[in-house]
């Protein structure tokens, strides 16, 4: 073998190998990370990839998930060409049409559907990602619907409405300045590694870590000094009662508390009335180590409190438990303070980078009146209130029950119907449909059940602007051309803008212009991130001033920090105003013993986007749950023995990975196998009242072993 | 000069990015059968309490590698790095590698040659870390000098 071969054999770069290397993105997971990509690229196709050195968010690393973007982008099942479906729905008949061709029948039929059954008819959704959504949802609104959702209704955004409920803001843990940190339920290792290194790094310089999780985690065996192994579904009850210790030893915040907040003395009354053995035996936590929590958290400062994005928020009480989480930040007198939680104005899609972009304001500004009467608003009123989107858990429902209105068109960007709670309703709701539009990359189960396709680009394809904490924005230029005829959503938001002869001069001047218009005065143009093709700092940076959020008057109903809502006093009766615990919807029995929790984090893959990737498989090649060794032991299950998974609502097979990690009596469930379905054993119905979320870890369901020679 | 692969297992989570990486790099395809040079795991305690243990393993690069000598048609070597390298046009399959390594690093492909970690000698030639290294997001597995 010559040098030049060993040389193109091995990758390296050089213009005698003609490989070069471009800079682009991940947009695998949560728009939370989107970390840099050196993509290796020769003859116009990537044949290697790397973590850009030096980015704020990965510094040259990868994770399990990044890394398998080659095989991702080039999954045998991208859609080169955009489709119609030929034969029955979910079927395999799809014809290849013309740009042309789609675009005239989608106009067509929804501009019919429009004149016949009134704009509200048709709804607009986006799955994962986030980056076009600012312009999908005004393409909506100035459609005329009033029904715009996207995933986030069963993702993070509880979270986000539990902070608005007491604060009028989202918030974040300012961990770089925290004496103690106190990280309620969270797979950080396995989900977002640059948290888990800030964990790490906090250690080092002797912070300390409380962690509360049923399982043990990576995270709970190297840096936790309390770990808090708690039942699923009673961590409100943990909350509150922690509350009421530090209150009872007087180690509250009163000057703050007096100053600040309202609802104080109701709180208390209710926290204080707490019995900790009682709450010690539902928890599960020893009574002792309540009484240590209680203590660090009291007298550590400051302290900052973070609940991983979707953990507890899916447990059908998940947002009053978030509240309930969230207020030890309050009455410690660690919110808005350094060291705590801070106040955090998004910058751009749902990220916070420290400066303003007007994308929320450019997403919103056509809202047509009626508003109210989005799908799922009046269903789950406190939704309602606060977040400006229909909440899809309602939406199966409204299409097949027509009430109060009828849905009959959607227009989905890389819908996957399987993440929602008994996931044939969602199904059944799709083939109900007049007409479905799914844009995706690959020809996924839901796709299937399109009348049109539309094939969009990954983000090596496109450009894109991104923004990133510590005050950095990115404008990323396509690292390759798009596969086949495949277009980017921004793209296909503007041509259908305009074929829909929506006179939008933003929308219709495409996704460049809209950038430019919502980043005027950050400080920086688009030209010059270009320019840069590096992350950018921009000048005009939003000033923290501690207390200065509170000083100046919270946007709450009482412009205080409200540990009694009274937005939610407002919803009228049912709600409870305080963070007040009650149980999850489902509790073990004798026919079905164990808590089933879906969708915890697993290393390797994130919802069904690498399912399909055989790289990814190879670390996990089945569908496997995750059970307790004396469980498996007392039922006779090794590793990687068939087992069925089933309650009242359905069963399915898959393969048993006992594991320390994993308390008995519980089981974990990945989920969106197309083989093994587990969303197909969760109550629809099964929701949390005021956020409308799902309890994807609310569910219960019974174990058993699969003979050989039997099918599931 | 003499490098070594070492892995910190009190950073490792046994994500599994090291063994993608890997298959990126050298273009493996698991639908083929094929396997990374790296693999992950997890093991488990010992009945009861104790903790978990997470693992990263690979071609060990052994100073004394056991496979040399036991290779009949002289495939497997060390460079300059102190890489085990191998050229695997002369391989016959017989595995008697495979039976020498005491830590199952060698493969066979679907054409019955043998296959393994060759530490990314030409990326550490040209200045780049090994992809498992360079991938590793908790920093758990390194190449530093072998200064002994």
């Amino acid at each position: 073998m010559t040098e030049l071969e060993r040389k193109i054999k091995a990758k390296i770069p050089g213009e005698d190998t003609g490989i070069s290397i471009k800079k682009t993105m991940c947009d695998i997971c949560t728009p939370l990370c989107h970390c840099g990509i050196d993509a290796y690229v020769k003859d116009g196709e990537v044949i290697k990839i790397e973590g850009t050195a030096g980015h704020p968010m990965n510094g040259g690393v990868l994770c399990t998930k990044g890394a398998n973007n080659r095989a991702y982008i080039y999954r045998e099942d991208r859609i080169k060409t955009p489709l119609r479906r030929t034969g029955e729905r979910g079927g395999e008949s799809f014809e290849p049409i013309t740009w042309d061709e789609a675009y005239s029948e989608i106009a067509a039929k929804l501009l019919g559907t429009k004149r016949t059954y009134g704009a509200n008819s048709v709804v607009f959704y986006s799955g994962y990602d986030k980056w076009y959504r600012f312009m999908l949802q005004r393409l909506a609104f100035d459609f005329g619907t009033i029904n715009y959702g996207a995933e986030s209704s069963t993702c993070f955004t509880a979270n986000r409405m539990a902070w608005m409920t007491m604060t009028g803001k989202f918030a974040r843990p300012d961990m770089p300045n925290a004496q103690l940190y106190l990280a309620w339920s969270s797979a950080t290792h396995y989900s977002r590694f640059n948290v888990a290194n800030n964990i790490d790094n906090f250690k080092r310089r002797g912070g300390k870590v409380i962690i509360v999780d049923p399982r043990i985690t990576p995270a709970v065996q190297r840096c936790a000094d309390l770990h808090l192994r708690v039942k699923p579904g009673t961590d409100g009850l943990l909350a509150n009662c922690i509350a009421g210790l530090i209150i009872k030893k007087g180690l509250h915040d009163a000057e703050y508390i007096e100053k600040y907040v309202h609802g104080f003395e109701e709180y208390a009354q209710y926290v204080c009335s707490l019995d900790i053995a009682e709450v010690s035996r539902v928890t599960t936590v020893p009574q002792e180590l309540i009484e240590r929590a209680a203590e660090m958290i009291g007298t550590t400062k400051p302290m900052s409190v973070e609940n991983s994005p979707g953990s507890l928020i899916h447990q059908t009480n998940g947002y009053q438990t978030a509240r309930a989480v969230f207020a030890l930040s309050v009455i410690t007198g660690n919110y808005n303070n350094v060291g705590g939680n801070l106040p955090l104005d998004f910058t751009f899609c749902e990220q916070g980078a420290g400066f303003k972009t007007s994308d929320e304001q450019f997403a919103v500004e056509t809202m047509p009146s009626g508003y109210e009467n989005r799908v799922g608003a009046a269903r789950f009123p406190v939704w309602g209130k606060l977040i400006t989107q229909i909440q899809c858990t309602d939406l199966a429902r409204q299409i097949l029950e027509g009430e109060p209105y009828p849905l009959k068109c959607l227009v989905a960007h890389g819908m996957n119907y399987r993440m929602f709670p008994d996931s044939g309703y969602m199904r059944r709701a799709i083939e109900k449909l007049d007409f479905f539009v799914d844009i995706d990359l690959f020809m996924t189960d839901t796709a299937r059940l399109a009348d049109i396709v539309l094939p969009a680009c990954s983000s090596f394809e496109r450009e894109e602007f991104k923004v990133y904490p510590g005050g950095f924005a990115r404008y990323y230029m396509p690292a390759i051309e798009p596969l086949g005829e495949a277009r980017n959503d921004a793209r296909i938001i503007q041509e259908l803008c305009a074929r829909l002869g929506i006179e939008d001069e933003y929308l219709l001047s495409g996704y460049r212009k809209c950038i430019e218009h919502v980043i005027e005065g950050c400080g920086v143009t688009v030209d010059e991130l270009i320019a840069a093709d590096a992350p950018v700092k921009v000048p005009n940076m939003m000033k923290f001033t501690p207390r200065g959020y509170i000083d100046h008057g919270c946007a709450t109903p009482s412009g205080k920090l409200e540990l009694y809502s009274e937005l939610i006093a407002s919803c009228g009766a049912g709600l409870e105003p305080l963070p007040k615990y009650y149980p999850p919807s489902a509790r073990p029995s004798e026919e079905f013993p164990f808590i089933l929790l879906t969708g915890v984090r697993v290393a390797n893959v994130i919802h069904t986007r690498l399912h399909g990737v055989s790289w990814a498989r190879a670390l996990r090649p089945y569908p496997a749950a995750d059970i307790s060794p004396e469980d498996a032991e007392r039922l006779g299950i090794s590793a990687g023995d068939k087992i069925c998974l089933y309650n009242e609502h359905g069963e399915i097979e898959v393969r048993a990975n006992p594991t320390a990690a994993v308390a008995a009596g519980q089981v974990f469930m990945f989920h969106d196998y197309s083989e093994a379905d587990v969303s197909r054993l969760l109550d629809r119905n099964a929701l949390d009242a005021y956020s409308g979320f799902p309890g994807y870890k609310s569910a219960v369901c019974g174990i058993r072993k699969v003979e050989e020679g039997e099918s599931v | 000069m003499k490098m070594k692969f070492n892995l910190d297992v009190e950073k490792c989570v046994a994500c599994g990015a090291c063994a993608v990486a890997c298959m990126d790099q050298n273009d493996i395809d698991p639908a083929k059968g094929q396997t990374p040079y790296r693999r992950v795991g997890v093991l488990e305690p010992e009945r009861g309490s104790g903790a978990l243990r997470y693992l990263s393993i690979a071609c060990m690069h052994c100073d004394d590698a056991p496979c040399i000598p036991a290779c009949p048609v002289c495939c497997i070597s060390k460079d300059e790095r102190g890489m085990t390298v191998y050229d695997n046009t002369l391989c016959i399959g017989c595995r008697s590698c495979a039976m020498a390594c005491p830590y199952g690093a060698p493969e066979y492909s679907e054409n019955g040659r043998m296959n393994k970690c060759h530490g990314c000698t030409v990326r550490q030639q040209y200045g780049y870390a090994p992809a498992c290294v360079q991938v590793c997001p908790t920093k758990a597995l390194t190449l530093t000098p072998d200064e002994e």
